[in-house]
């Protein structure tokens, strides 16, 4: 029984670090972008506005429910769940560190890839639901733009499981440092299974990854609606997107989803690219840092670092870029990042053929 | 009962009770909603019998390629023209209440005919096969082997499906292309 009493524990323990990443990431978006655009930002609730998130909340929580008319009640009322849900199922499959992962299931990265499809079907859930043209626009558009983008972040990925041979996230994790049971090779020539560090993460073993990483990196964006590629709730056009409706808790959850997503996509990319949670730190003659910073611990602290690196990277695109239009976008995917994606891929078979 | 079998029942339920939703809702729109819970239900009885790569799979084209698809559909199509479309009075395929109800009892009747003739416990081909030990364990490796196996024994299958494809894919370009203008 206490084995079944663990996985809750887990389970909450996932959704609370959730929502104070939520609390966490509003906070520092209106800083990063007060920052950008030159303003102060949230300044006078608490000391810098550090509670402002909070006071946000309970605004949110105390806001009455508002289902509109036209509704259709049963869809409107699901699809703030669905939509939080479909991301928070798919942080059960994410490695922290060594011999930490909720669920260490062999095909964790392809679950992670289907689990994140049942956003898109919460997204149209919304639009429809509300009956209303912005809603409904928003919705199609972003349907349209996450299968899109799928393909371009599907075959980043897949050129890093032909190099990595399984999709066990934790096996992928391991491969990428000192604790690796097959040899890494920096730039596949330089043996580094000892020295570890950076020298022994995907990008570098395999340095075709890089434009594989950029790749999944823009994809990501587009699949989590950001900016450049926010035209789902383009606020010039369409009011707020498949999200208009919504009010108080339902609008929080949206919120939640929405942050709980870059958190997913960004740490995915570091698992597969940027040595999940490997140590920076290589070992270098008699100084033994990789050795000394890997461990369990160490590993939450890397992870976490690089992946907040990631997000710090995906707000300064936001509050820089401006919005892609919609042929843009599709050009974009279609012209650009599928066919580089295909040649990444291609060049993963010759390395792991011939050169590793 | 084991947690296994509970945990069977209930997918068995969930799946059963909204496909019969699906079946007899009025609404269009909630009933193909709905059919994302059966479909969630019965990726949920292939991961009870050990075929979590076909779970997934199942998720991954149908939730996220086709149904979302069908939505496409739905969207583009207006709720003018969906209203209309419930109310057809001729449809493409129109069988009354009698004939259908017929129908899927004689079809019922057929598939109990197999399940109880097949004897299932005792195949021949399943007891040489644990008589020889040709089987594959349990142990989280089944992905390996489709990969192997879709490479090598059914390599040309899954060759003939890929060109299948290729052909749906030239074909919508084909239909979704602009004529030239003839001067």
């Amino acid at each position: 029984m206490n084995y079944y009493l663990t996985y809750f524990i887990v389970a909450a323990g996932l959704f609370a670090f959730v929502g104070l990443f939520t609390m966490f990431g509003v906070y520092a978006e209106r800083k990063v972008s007060a920052f950008i655009q030159n303003r102060l930002g949230p300044t006078e609730t608490g000391k810098y506005g550090s509670l402002q998130v909070l006071a946000d909340m309970m605004k949110m929580v105390q806001k009455e429910l508002i289902i509109p008319a036209a509704a259709d009640k049963i869809l409107f009322l699901a699809a703030p769940v669905i939509i939080f849900i479909g991301v928070y199922l798919a942080f059960a499959a994410l490695p922290w560190g060594p011999g930490l992962i909720p669920a260490n299931i062999n095909i964790g990265l392809y679950y992670i890839f289907a689990i994140i499809s049942i956003e898109t079907l919460g997204i149209l859930m919304a639009g429809w639901g509300s009956n209303n043209k912005y809603s409904i626009l928003g919705a199609m558009r972003s349907a349209a733009q996450i299968i899109s983008y799928e393909i371009p972040a599907g075959f980043a990925l897949i050129s890093v499981v032909m190099i990595a041979q399984t999709l066990n996230l934790q096996d992928i994790a391991m491969q990428q440092g000192i604790l690796s049971a097959d040899k890494a090779k920096f730039f596949g020539f330089w043996d580094v299974s000892q020295i570890g560090g950076i020298l022994s993460w995907n990008i570098f073993q395999a340095p075709h990854l890089m434009v594989a990483f950029v790749i999944y990196f823009i994809a990501s964006l587009a699949e989590s609606n950001r900016a450049p590629f926010d035209i789902p709730e383009a606020d010039s056009e369409l009011v707020a997107g498949f999200h208009t409706e919504f009010t108080g808790l339902q609008f929080a959850l949206v919120f939640l989803a929405e942050y709980s997503m870059m958190f997913l996509v960004s740490m995915v990319g570091v698992i597969l690219f940027l040595g999940a949670w490997n140590t920076p730190l290589p070992n270098i003659g008699s100084l033994h840092l990789a050795t000394w910073t890997t461990g369990a611990g160490w590993g939450i602290i890397w992870i976490l670092i690089k992946t907040l690196l990631l997000i710090g990277v995906q707000m300064w695109i936001r509050w820089t870029l401006p919005r892609l239009r919609v042929d843009q976008l599709m050009n974009l995917c279609w012209k650009v990042l599928t066919p580089l994606a295909f040649a990444c891929m291609l060049i993963s078979g010759v390395w792991r053929l011939w050169i590793m | 009962m084991s947690l296994v079998q509970a945990m069977f029942y209930l997918m068995a339920f969930v799946t059963v009770g909204s496909a019969l939703v699906v079946a007899a809702g009025k609404n269009l729109v909630r009933s193909i909603f709905l059919f994302f819970v059966t479909l969630f239900g019965l990726a949920g009885l292939y991961v009870l019998a050990l075929a979590d790569f076909v779970a997934v799979t199942q998720i991954v084209i149908y939730v996220g390629g086709i149904l979302v698809l069908i939505l496409f559909a739905f969207m583009l199509s207006g709720k003018e023209a969906l209203a209309t479309a419930e109310q057809q009075k001729t449809k493409f395929i129109s069988l009354h209440n009698l004939p259908a109800f017929i129908l899927a009892a004689l079809f019922l009747v057929v598939m109990l005919n197999v399940v109880f003739k097949a004897d299932i416990n005792n195949l021949p081909w399943i007891k040489t096969a644990i008589a020889t030990k040709n089987v594959v364990p349990v142990n989280g490796t089944g992905i390996n082997d489709i990969g192997v196996g879709l490479m090598t024994r059914y390599l040309l299958p899954f060759e003939v499906i890929s060109v299948l494809l290729m052909i749906a894919l030239v074909g919508a370009a084909h239909l979704s292309r602009k004529e030239p203008v003839e001067a």
